[in-house]
């Protein structure tokens, strides 16, 4: 009962954030590069949360920075859960040599340190948000394609795909409509999951300034007002909003997330004697 | 038990782990734009002699074709020299043991408490999943963690350190250290904020773990058996149930170990603790290669490790799992 309701604010406040991206230029006054006002103004008329220290608007930062924010979550999350499924439904549905190939090949990245690496691939492509992005993705998909693929050696050897095969159905056709549509929850619960995973983990990347400053998202927003004293200014109107902002999307996607798990994952629902 | 073939497997797996790793970094590190003269000597003055810099790359043998650089990097390591920093001027190993130790001083605690606290917890919620108690502790739990560790921690600044006055605002020791020198209980002052989070955000993780692999545990024959034999509810949960469900907390806290090094980056750079975390953004920034290829050789070592540890001390520990039969 109440899981559902938390499910479904999340989804709202999911959909919410989604529009406010897209539909950034109508709802602000400004461009948020430009330089509309004197430095530091208190929230006002013209400046609903007022000016950080260039004089560039917060509200206008604020509501463009979704769109970055939740690019790199989604474009990550999503080149992840691609690369996972493809190679993890092929070399788990053919086995054999690619399958021993890409199984021993994971062996081997698994232990490379993801974190720091992406650090430094944070400094090597500074400016180029998508690029580091869809390195997140690649970088995060090593698991998953494990994951996928021990589900697809079970379901080779079901009956229904046994069937089809006898029937003469190519390949490509059963891997497509027999085994895909079976790993597709997980594969959502996976998508949801990493998006949030992957949002933090941009938004962490460029708080501690590793990537170009000149891009509005919520990490530079809160990296530039927290060391340039935004805080102990008191100008918490500069601070917080985006960290809300961060903090919000994050719980919402985390909740739709462990709710998903809950749903098709069977070893964790919850079975009370 | 763990069969010898597969044990010697799994270390040349794990070596050439180590070689993919110590490679990648080396090129993609040798190859990003900007080096220790632009990025940083040339912040601080206007302009270099052109000698200087000739003997910078010189000394450091940065005019040597790139892959002679970097055989002879490769030799170094396996000779256990891991270079200079050039911008500390010390060797790299030194300087990252200094360093570490100053993160364990965060970390030892924090893991340590982490541990138990999310293990207890996980093991109490799992138990009595689907119960009011465990539905609120499961979402607190999915909330602490959603939440960004540097949110939590410029929150705790913001309110701890800033407007309450209980806790320093920021760094390792208070400034009188220049004439008493470094006191433990300062130290330890200035620790109580940064540990605290830490184990909330470490706990979290075991929570999660340990309450599914407590729901998992629970439908088991012979859990039904200790409850048919008449055992306390009490005694069937920390003798029988826990003792099962414990077997995923030694796989990730293995790697909690590991990953533990950079974990904190975010914790260490809001609190300006002088850490590895903190070491590896200035390294960066600075371009400082000897040390950024140091703290990435110990973060593979370190998740080799682990790797190698978890499985072996799990087919130890239960002899469900065999190790190297199955394949």
């Amino acid at each position: 009962m109440s899981r559902k309701i938390i499910l479904w604010v999340s989804v709202a406040v999911l959909c919410a954030y989604i529009v406010v991206a897209l539909c950034a230029p109508l709802l602000t006054p400004y461009s948020p590069t430009e330089i509309t006002g004197s430095p530091l103004q208190s929230p006002g008329d013209n400046h609903p949360l007022g000016t950080n220290d260039l004089g560039q608007d917060i509200f206008s930062q604020l509501v463009y920075g979704a769109r970055i924010t939740l690019l790199y979550g989604f474009c990550a999350a999503l080149l992840s859960v691609f690369i996972s499924t493809s190679i993890g439904i092929v070399i788990g549905y053919y086995g054999g040599f690619a399958d021993e190939l890409v199984s021993r090949a994971i062996d081997i990245f698994m232990p490379i340190p993801v974190f720091p690496l992406l650090i430094v691939l944070t400094a090597f492509f500074s400016p180029g948000i998508l690029t580091i992005s869809l390195l997140m993705g690649i970088l995060g998909s090593i698991h998953g394609i494990r994951i996928i693929r021990s589900q697809v050696l079970s379901l080779a050897q079901t009956n229904f795909v046994e069937g089809a095969r006898a029937i003469g159905a190519p390949d490509f056709y059963i891997m497509s409509r027999h085994i895909l549509p079976n790993v597709m929850p997980l594969v959502m619960a996976k998508f949801v999951s990493s998006s949030q995973r992957m949002l933090v983990m941009g938004v962490g990347l460029s708080f501690i300034g590793m990537w170009d400053t000149t891009t509005v998202d919520w990490g530079t927003m809160i990296q530039k007002s927290y060391t340039s004293g935004g805080m102990a200014l008191g100008l918490w109107w500069w601070l917080l909003p985006p960290g809300i902002a961060v903090v919000g999307i994050s719980l919402a996607l985390a909740m739709i997330g462990y709710s998903f798990e809950e749903k098709f994952n069977p070893r964790v629902g919850v079975n009370r004697i | 038990m763990i069969s010898g073939n597969y044990l010697l497997k799994r270390i040349c797996y794990s070596g050439a782990a180590f070689f993919v790793s110590v490679t990648l970094t080396f090129f993609l590190l040798h190859m990003m734009p900007g080096d220790y003269i632009t990025n940083y000597l040339l912040s601080l003055t206007n302009a270099l002699p052109k000698e200087t810099v000739a003997q910078f790359y010189h000394q450091f043998g940065l005019d040597l074709p790139l892959t002679e650089q970097y055989v002879l990097y490769f030799s170094n390591i396996l000779q256990g020299h891991w270079g200079y920093s050039y911008a500390y001027s010390v060797p790299v190993f030194s300087l990252i043991v200094e360093k570490l130790s100053w993160s364990l001083v965060l970390l030892l605690p924090a893991t340590i408490l982490g541990i138990l606290i999310g293990t207890v917890l996980g093991a109490r919620s799992g138990w009595k999943s689907g119960g009011k108690k465990d539905f609120a502790l499961f979402n607190v739990m999915i909330a602490i963690r959603a939440i960004p560790e540097f949110w939590w921690a410029i929150m705790a600044v913001m309110v701890f350190a800033f407007y309450l006055k209980w806790f320093p605002l920021w760094g390792y020791t208070s400034i009188n250290v220049l004439y008493s020198g470094i006191s433990v209980p300062d130290v330890l002052y200035h620790a109580i904020l940064p540990v605290t989070l830490m184990t909330f955000f470490i706990a979290t993780g075991n929570y999660y773990v340990m309450r599914n692999s407590m729901i998992s545990v629970i439908g088991e024959d012979y859990i039904t058996t200790a409850r048919a034999k008449g055992l306390s509810e009490r005694e069937i949960l920390w003798r029988h149930a826990l003792a099962n469900a414990l077997l995923p907390i030694i796989t990730i806290t293995t790697f909690q170990i590991a990953a533990i090094i950079m974990g904190n980056v975010f914790v260490e750079t809001v609190f300006s603790w002088p850490g590895i975390g903190l070491l590896t953004t200035d390294a960066l920034r600075m371009r400082d290669l000897p040390l950024l290829e140091g703290i990435f050789i110990l973060d593979t070592i370190m998740s080799i490790a682990a790797m190698l540890v978890a499985d072996v001390l799990s087919s130890i520990i239960d002899p469900r799992i065999r190790m190297g039969k199955d394949e």
